[in-house]
């Protein structure tokens, strides 16, 4: 593994990373105070650094490294994580995040902006604890070179503090502070691959150390788990490296490990007066000896080399009894610690099995997404030829053997599978794209000067990664439009007797095989009355177009609408919302507008799952085969000519069990023929909008039912209105994929100006 | 240290007793059980916590047996670990021979 690949790993895990980072700042905003959110969020920060100190990124460890100092007074309760506090969090997570994008793509970041968040953070730092000013600058320098990454602490080398500092500091060792540290490890430690001895050698650098290894735990050899952590260790040290310095030690090991560092005052400090303490060895050069490592992964031939060195190198030496301190454990304290050894075995055991579990939870491999679209491409291809050989089976042998047919049958049920598999593969939860909208709910909150939530449901609704990609542009759009627009200014909220901080909701479900993201806010909602007139003035309606609440709602997503400047200042809703239907649309979606005047507006995307394939009927119309989404037909029949009404000049209605339903001529409306055609002679689709509503579409014949293989008219042809995609059908014909939507909305054309209606089709 | 006459038994430890040494070190020490124990740690270069802890753990299981847990040799290194993480093994040490 080269080290691009490496660096690679290391930006997808900061990736990562940075999403936990971002989640455990919201719970945090959120009002959680569990220590465990706040250690997620430490680690994240800690990882991106250490992992960023091995490939030398300067500014993003340095940067890192102040935010963590700040974390670290969270985490250690010196700071309380006030809104204020998050905020300035919160913006340096998405600085960090820049940060990482900049050292992998090359871009810059705005630096003014980075400064501007260390000094924030160095006040935060500063605010409580005076003492931990002066340690940032040290660490940051030192931390570029030497700082190891987590996952292999077995080269863990002690950051800025050198041997040689400390021996220059040696004559006023007299003066120094002493700390008493407890350090009790958990078998995660070991688990983990750290090494309690390590740890305790570069603790021993600092000063002078004086040690008393707690054993009471420790079982009976046959009730001993050799890979659990039984000592535990009271340390009481000299040193005038402050505490900081020591917790710097601990610092990749500090999940796994209880550790308590206190100052005892100066010449009173006789510390553990009650326990033998073991003064600690000046000289442990001799267990300097392993590699140092400064990249996380060492190849297994190095080590082994390695280690082999030392055993030519080594010379064992008999050991000298010298001055004899007793151990503290004798005999007579045995059937103490026999019921407290079961205890902690059983502890030990129990947390094994949790981590054994939890390692074992999903196995993953990462794989290029080029990988997975060829893939996916060469499925598509083998529906469409899976196709193309039953059609022709079919044709050519008209009562083909039955062997043919249940092979073909198979076959084509194994396709089915095989493309079900392949699209999941390329499913993934929508759960960036909603973190990366709580971004830019901060930056638009920060430049209106209104204060916002962001509330999240259902990130772990998977889609289509397309769709995913595809998604985060309108759903930004839509998002700054919320903020900007829908949500009132603080002073305005609580006139209106809501609460100053307004809510945005996102919410993402699965409906019937297709996603459902749903972004609401508690606005003022849509002032239709000002929409409706906007629309009258801009030539949408007529003036005296009788138009549903919904109606005037989804008027703002006409192209025509939001041209106008001064609709943005007075309705809210309205700039570049057509922008965000034709994404939608796009993406064979449909987006509605629901808005309550006074209680904010809903937005509703239905997207399909995956933009590859597709449920749909095949039907025929004036000689064209077109293709019907399966999801939008609720159910087809045969119209009686008794069921026919007319009405109007050129309206039907079609009666179904008592209610009247909109005929459509789907070959009328597409242009496809000049004259009405009659219904008796064709099938009628009820199909249901996303506006709700149904509506009976006129087809002239159904073909079958099918999977098709969707191709985009955009990318091959051109956009055509009424048309969604188009496929390729089993004898190599194109055939047209409609889109229901804009047929129904055409339908109801009289409201719209004929610019809204389709024109021909291409 | 009262020790029974039995057969008394030798251990050489391994170089390296590292944190994937401790299951091996373990059940060396389990099947040796029931005899007085001598080891030798003379070649040992480098030992983590898990090890010591296993050590310590027979030689307490050796004292409640009655019987006895020795080191007859030291490397610099072993002494030094044990003397870091403040494992007192002087006791232990076979003075006698």
């Amino acid at each position: 593994m080269d080290m691009n690949e490496i660096k690679e790993i290391f930006f997808q895990e900061c990736e990562e990373q940075l999403a936990e980072l971002e989640s455990g700042l919201l719970k945090l905003n959120d009002g959680d105070r569990d220590p465990e959110t706040v250690n997620a969020v430490f680690r994240a920060v800690h990882s991106i650094k250490g992992g960023a100190g091995a490939f030398g990124l300067d500014d993003l460890v340095s940067f890192a490294h102040v935010f963590e100092t700040t974390l670290d007074c969270v985490r250690s309760n010196r700071l309380d994580p006030g809104p204020e506090v998050l905020k300035v969090m919160l913006k340096s997570a998405d600085v960090l995040a820049d940060l990482t994008n900049a050292a992998r793509d090359g871009g810059s970041v705005d630096e003014a902006r980075s400064r501007q968040l260390i000094k924030e953070l160095e006040a935060l730092a500063n605010g409580e604890v005076p003492q931990a000013s002066a340690a940032p600058e040290p660490v940051a320098k030192a931390a570029p070179v030497a700082v190891a990454p987590v996952v292999n602490d077995e080269g863990f080398q002690p950051v800025a503090f050198s041997f040689d500092d400390f021996e220059a500091d040696e004559p006023a060792l007299i003066d120094m502070p002493t700390y008493e540290i407890v350090f009790k490890p958990k078998s995660d430690l070991y688990a983990k691959g750290n090494e309690a001895t390590l740890l305790l050698r570069d603790l021993s650098r600092l000063g002078e150390m004086s040690i008393h290894c707690d054993m009471d735990a420790l079982p009976a050899l046959d009730r001993l788990s050799p890979e659990s952590a039984y000592f535990a260790w009271k340390i009481s040290l000299k040193t005038d490296k402050g505490e900081d310095a020591i917790r710097t030690v601990f610092e990749f090991a500090e999940w796994d490990c209880d550790l308590e560092v206190t100052l005892v005052a100066g010449e009173a400090a006789a510390p553990g007066e009650e326990l033998p303490m073991q003064p600690v060895p000046f000289d442990l050069s001799i267990l300097d000896d392993e590699p140092a490592v400064s990249v996380g992964v060492i190849e297994e031939e190095e080590q082994l080399a390695a280690q082999q060195e030392i055993r030519d190198a080594a010379v064992s030496a008999a050991a000298t009894a010298s001055n004899v301190l007793q151990m503290a454990q004798s005999a007579n304290r045995a059937p103490a610690e026999k019921s407290a050894g079961a205890a902690a075995s059983a502890a030990a055991q129990s947390a094994a099995a949790q981590q054994a579990a939890a390692s074992a939870a999903t196995p993953t491999i990462r794989v290029d997404l080029d990988r997975v679209d060829r893939l996916i491409n060469l499925v598509g291809e083998l529906v469409i030829n899976q196709a193309m050989l039953s059609q022709s089976v079919v044709e050519n042998d008209a009562n083909g053997t039955s062997s043919i047919n249940m092979g073909l049958e198979e076959l084509q049920q194994l396709t089915r599978e095989i493309q079900d598999s392949v699209m999941a593969i390329r499913a993934q939860p929508v759960k960036p794209v909603f973190q990366r909208m709580s971004r830019i709910v901060r930056e638009i909150a920060d430049m209106t000067g209104k204060s916002v939530r962001l509330i999240t449901e259902g990130e772990n609704t998977e889609v289509d990664k397309t769709v995913i990609d595809k998604l985060a542009e309108p759903l930004t759009h839509m998002i700054r439009n919320a903020v900007d627009h829908g949500l009132e200014t603080p002073e305005k909220r609580l006139a209106a007797g809501k609460s100053a901080e307004g809510t945005v909701r996102l919410t993402a479900k699965h409906r019937s095989g297709r996603i459902v993201i749903e972004l609401a806010d508690d606005g003022a909602g849509i002032n239709r009355e000002k929409v409706r007139q906007k629309a009258i003035d801009n030539d949408l309606i007529a003036a005296d177009a009788n138009l549903s609440d919904e109606e005037i709602d989804n008027l703002i997503f006409h192209a025509g609408f939001s041209t106008a400047d001064k609709i943005s200042d007075i309705s809210g809703r309205g700039v570049g919302m057509d922008v965000v239907k034709r994404s939608i649309q796009a993406l064979g979606g449909r987006i509605n507008i629901s808005s309550k005047p006074g209680h904010g507006s809903i937005f509703t995307m239905s997207l399909p799952l995956t933009l590859a394939v597709l449920d749909g009927m095949v039907v025929t119309v004036a000689n064209q085969t077109l293709v019907v989404p399966l999801t939008a037909i609720v159910e087809t029949l045969q119209p009686e000519a008794a069921a026919i009404h007319s009405f109007g000049s050129n309206q039907r209605l079609i009666s179904i069990r008592n209610s009247f339903c909109p005929l459509v001529d789907v070959g009328r409306i597409l242009n496809f023929r000049a004259s009405q055609a009659n219904p008796v002679e064709g099938v009628a689709l009820l199909v249901e909008s996303e506006g709700g509503g149904q509506r009976a579409l006129m087809v002239d014949a159904i073909q079958g039912q099918r999977q098709v293989v969707i191709k985009s008219l955009e990318a091959n042809y051109t956009h055509v209105p009424g048309i969604a995609a188009a496929t390729i059908l089993g004898d190599g014909r194109v055939a047209l994929i409609l889109d229901v939507d804009t047929i129904v909305a055409a339908s109801r054309g009289h409201s719209l100006k004929p610019e809204m209606s389709l024109a021909a089709a291409g | 240290m009262a020790s029974k006459k039995t057969a008394q038994k030798t251990l050489s430890l391994a170089p390296v007793l590292d944190l994937n040494e401790a299951t091996a070190l373990h059940e060396k020490l389990l099947g040796l059980k029931g005899s007085d124990l001598v080891i030798d740690a003379s070649a040992v270069e480098r030992v983590g916590t898990l090890c010591v802890q296993v050590l310590m753990a027979g030689a307490k299981t050796w004292d409640e047996d009655h019987l006895s847990f020795t080191f007859s040799k030291v490397s610099d290194a072993f002494e030094k670990t044990t003397q870091l993480i403040g494992v007192d093994i002087d006791h232990l040490m076979a003075k006698e021979i």
